[in-house]
């Protein structure tokens, strides 16, 4: 994002504080990406619109992990949408490295998206006509220069570097999951976004995926996760709550409630996991 | 970057872009050989209609301008009978040349006798001329430059009395010594070559000429000398009547244009038909391909990529579709003309064939193109959160 001359660096506009929150402007600042008085509402058939969020205050500091759980339909996947920049609020302030991102064209999402933001899914997404190395280069495959000997690496980072022409239908689901999240850091962005990472992966497996994550905020890398599963919560600096939009934690220690006092999680919930 | 820093890498960028496009849709058509195929097959199929029935056209209408020949090029000039002009005077004869400049006129006397040979005889028209090689060819002997002696025979007059250069007719009771036999003409006109003995003027005593002949290079001269020929010596009298066939080539050649075109036109209909299953092809595998175009957007790809990339698909079929289309029609061509003696293989090697093939060619990876940018810029536009959305 740095020399990016349609995005201003934006402290003194930080200092308005135009909707009132309570939020601390520097630990905004400071954050990798941070939403301010959030707002998300789906126009419903008619009737009343869906809130999906509502004045969610969220901020994750790099190096940090936090997860973001919640009920189905809490709005949790709305979240990591606005957050990645995949939509748009419809009212509050999105901060993507202390830089305002509320606003920005097509064309600038998704330059932002590129540079800055790294996408896992819980299905992995990984193209199928492209080897393990071509898709972790595939967000740079139409800019100048070759990514394949950086995507290698990454790839080589993963223990996968005897996989690195494997094509996904050669590869477990554990090594998807490792292509995924080395093309997600392939432009060494300032925030990984994940969406059920373990969702499809057995509890070794996913152990193995979170035991990367924790690689990744070790290098200064914010990463969020919205998940089901108990297990990312184990390894995640902090739990916040998402229930009918309203988000609880949504501020590193000093702004919210400490992980702990996060909501108590029921034993459904691993069965659901055993489902999968 | 700066937008003048993008103004200027914008041009080496677009096209750096379709490197990596053109790679991956490749990929992707070899994901489903069948439907790939079948599409390439359909485009291949309207290719060749439009190569082969173009070329069809054109080589009927080359075939019918070769017979034609150059009855479109000469034209006749009569004295006006009707105005009491009987002969055409010297005077005449210089002010049609003054009329129609370049074209070659040749004034001819006209009679009839009988001409023999060993028993066999014939009535012929017999013309006096003076510059033969101007107006014909000869098939045996040579045209003298000035016809100063010897009878030059048409063809079919020497087919009929079996004679040949060298030989001898009797014509109207005197002996003859035949100089050169004409080339059969194809032309049927007022002057008919092939059936009519020509001798030096010197052998007519006749105060006029019945006929002059004006021998252009191309029917378009001819139009412009008769035109002429209208305006300058009919000024103030009607005092010479005009043959001239160039407006009925123009009437025949107007309609082997039609020809062509209405071939052309029930080939692009099958173009059209392949256009649309590109349409259909590219329909099935955007959609089926939702997601994938979503995780490409969310990661970062600009809409303007995954454009490209999807137009590179319908693109490669458009052009491996008339690759093969232009090449099934050069070898269907080639068979028919070994196939079939009757077609002239100079027509079908005529360059104007290339310029079907080329449009064929072009046409082809143009329906590609156009029938893939709906289904790609749909899909390219597609909200990369509704295509996650699954």
């Amino acid at each position: 994002m740095s020399g990016d001359a349609g995005l201003d660096a934006e402290p003194a506009d930080a200092a308005v504080d135009d909707d009132g929150s309570p939020v601390d402007d520097a630990q905004s600042d400071a954050a990798a990406v941070a939403l301010r008085g959030v707002v998300k509402r789906y126009p419903s058939g008619g009737g009343e619109p869906v809130v999906a969020l509502d004045d969610v205050d969220f901020a994750v500091r790099p190096g940090e992990f936090v997860a973001v759980v919640g009920p189905s339909g809490s709005g949790k996947s709305t979240l990591l949408n606005v957050l990645g920049l995949l939509d748009d609020p419809t009212a509050g302030r999105r901060l993507l490295d202390g830089t305002d991102v509320t606003s920005l064209s097509v064309a600038e999402r998704t330059r932002a998206r590129k540079e800055s933001i790294g996408f896992v899914f819980q299905d992995f997404h990984l193209l199928p006509t492209l080897t393990a190395v071509e898709n972790v280069a595939m967000p740079t495959a139409f800019d100048p220069g070759d990514a394949s000997d950086r995507a290698a690496a990454l790839l080589g980072r993963f223990e996968l570097g005897d996989r690195l022409d494997h094509e996904p239908s050669e590869l477990s689901g554990g090594q998807k999951q490792r292509v995924a999240i080395a093309r997600a850091l392939i432009n060494e962005p300032a925030v990984l976004l994940a969406d059920e990472p373990t969702g499809n992966l057995d509890t070794e497996t996913g152990e193995a995926i979170l035991r990367e994550f924790e690689r990744v905020k070790a290098e200064g890398v914010a990463v969020v996760a919205v998940t089901h599963d108990p297990l990312v919560e184990e390894y995640a600096d902090r739990v916040v709550d998402l229930t009918d939009g309203v988000l609880t934690g949504g501020l590193p220690a000093d702004g919210g409630p400490a992980p702990g006092t996060a909501p108590e999680r029921d034993d459904d919930r691993r069965i659901d996991r055993g489902d999968r | 970057m700066s937008e003048s820093d993008r103004a200027t890498t914008g041009a080496a960028g677009w096209l750096r872009g379709w490197g990596p496009a053109v790679s991956l849709a490749s990929r992707n058509l070899r994901r489903n050989r069948v439907r790939t195929v079948l599409a390439v097959l359909g485009v291949c199929i309207g290719v060749l209609a439009v190569a082969a029935l173009g070329i069809f056209g054109n080589v009927l209408a080359l075939g019918a301008d070769d017979a034609i020949g150059d009855i479109g090029t000469q034209v006749v000039i009569s004295p006006n009978a009707d105005a009491g002009v009987e002969s055409l005077s010297n005077a005449d004869v210089a002010s049609i040349r003054r009329a129609v400049g370049e074209p070659a006129v040749v004034p001819l006397y006209s009679d009839s006798a009988t001409v023999a040979r060993q028993g066999d005889q014939t009535f012929a028209t017999v013309y006096g001329v003076e510059e033969p090689a101007l107006a014909y060819e000869a098939a045996e002997g040579r045209l003298p430059e000035r016809h100063r002696q010897g009878a030059i025979l048409g063809a079919g007059i020497a087919e009929d009395l079996d004679a040949g250069a060298g030989d001898t007719v009797e014509i109207a009771g005197s002996q003859v010594r035949v100089i050169a036999v004409l080339v059969e003409s194809q032309t049927f006109s007022p002057v008919a070559p092939d059936d009519a003995v020509f001798l030096p003027e010197s052998a007519f005593s006749a105060d006029g000429y019945a006929q002059a002949l004006v021998v252009s290079d191309s029917g378009a001269e001819a139009r412009v000398a008769a035109d002429a020929i209208r305006e300058e010596v009919n000024a103030r009298e009607e005092r010479v009547d005009l043959f001239e066939l160039a407006a009925l080539v123009d009437e025949i050649n107007e309609f082997f244009n039609l020809l062509s075109t209405f071939l052309l036109g029930l080939g692009a209909i099958s173009l059209v038909v392949a256009g649309v299953s590109i349409l259909n092809v590219m329909l099935m595998s955007t959609v089926e391909r939702r997601q994938e175009i979503g995780v490409m957007r969310a990661v970062g790809v600009a809409r303007r990529d995954v454009l490209r990339v999807l137009l590179a698909e319908a693109g490669l079929i458009g052009a491996a579709g008339a690759a093969a289309g232009t090449l099934l029609t050069v070898l269907l061509v080639a068979g028919l003309v070994v196939a079939t003696p009757a077609v002239d293989a100079a027509l079908v090697l005529d360059r104007t064939n290339a310029y079907y093939l080329l449009l064929a060619l072009v046409f082809g990876v143009g329906v590609g193109i156009v029938s893939g940018a709906y289904p790609a810029w749909k899909a390219a536009n597609e909200r990369p959160v509704e295509a996650l959305r699954s």
